[in-house]
């Protein structure tokens, strides 16, 4: 099996770990009821009754899917 | 026919997907919409629009070899005699994919996938409607430039009158004139397009009326 013939410096795992970035989503902005809302696009949204409670996942106004 | 894909088959190997994705498209077919995950479902569809095909076809052939695929005769049947007319209408794109968020416990990205069995919308139909209306103006406006020349040519056109009354007049005395009548009317009515055209030649046209 091949093994490190050397203890990697703190410099190079530094280095390598500065590497890992992350990216920002891509969002779409739509106004709904006088709110901006920030959303992934081309997927389906909960709707929600008053109270808050989560009652079908919409996608261009076809109710798609249970939660 | 569906592309082949590339990569790493989905499951333990290739026998283990074509299992995979014919019980996803039995699901499919027997309840219609399906929740699974996005890799899935992009696999399922030319599979499960494959035989959506097989099934408009509708003939023995076409079903064994759809049974091949799905085991279970009730799904086909189901498949045949159900799904099979309601797609009659649709040229393809037979499923939607709806993509949902995200599954708990891996963050694997999940869609709904479902038949699409409304009737086809009349979109061919909408778009004649857009048509007509864009056409309608256009004509108005080439009956506008007709009428912008008409207007114009009515103090040009007294004397091209005056000469065919003269034509008619000629035509009671002998039976030839008409002909040469029916040119000279020709003739002058091309000065006269030719007068519209250039304001210029509108005293030349006179004199040769005149004469």
């Amino acid at each position: 099996m091949a093994v490190p013939k050397r203890k990697m410096s703190r410099a190079s795992t530094r280095a390598r770990r500065a590497q890992w970035k992350a990216t920002p989503p891509t969002l779409v902005k739509t106004i709904e009821g006088g709110k901006v809302v920030y959303s992934l696009p081309h997927r389906a949204k909960v709707v929600e009754d008053s109270a808050g409670t989560p009652l079908y996942l919409e996608y261009k106004g076809r109710k798609v899917a249970d939660v | 026919m569906p592309k082949p894909t590339k990569g790493p088959r989905l499951g333990g190997g290739p026998a283990h997907e074509r299992l995979l994705l014919a019980n996803l498209a039995a699901a499919l077919f027997t309840h219609k919409s399906i929740k699974t995950t996005e890799t899935k479902a992009k696999r399922l569809r030319p599979v499960a629009e494959r035989l959506i095909t097989f099934a408009k076809r509708g003939d023995l052939h076409a079903r064994r070899r759809v049974l091949a695929v799905i085991g279970d005769k009730g799904v086909v049947h189901e498949l045949f005699t159900q799904i099979a007319p309601l797609v009659a209408e649709r040229d393809g794109g037979y499923t939607r994919i709806t993509k949902l968020g995200f599954r708990k416990g891996d963050n694997a990205p999940m869609v709904q996938i479902e038949l699409v069995l409304e009737p086809v919308n009349a979109k061919p139909r909408a778009k004649a409607e857009t048509k007509k209306p864009k056409a309608a103006p256009v004509e108005d406006v080439v009956e506008e430039s007709a009428e912008v020349p008409a207007e114009d040519a009515p103090a040009e056109d007294v004397p091209v009158a005056d000469a065919a009354a003269e034509a008619s007049a000629e035509a009671v005395e002998t039976e030839e004139a008409p002909v040469e009548a029916d040119v000279v009317e020709i003739e002058r009515a091309e000065e006269a397009e030719a007068a519209d055209e250039a304001a210029d030649a509108d005293s030349e046209v006179a004199g040769d009326s005149d004469k």
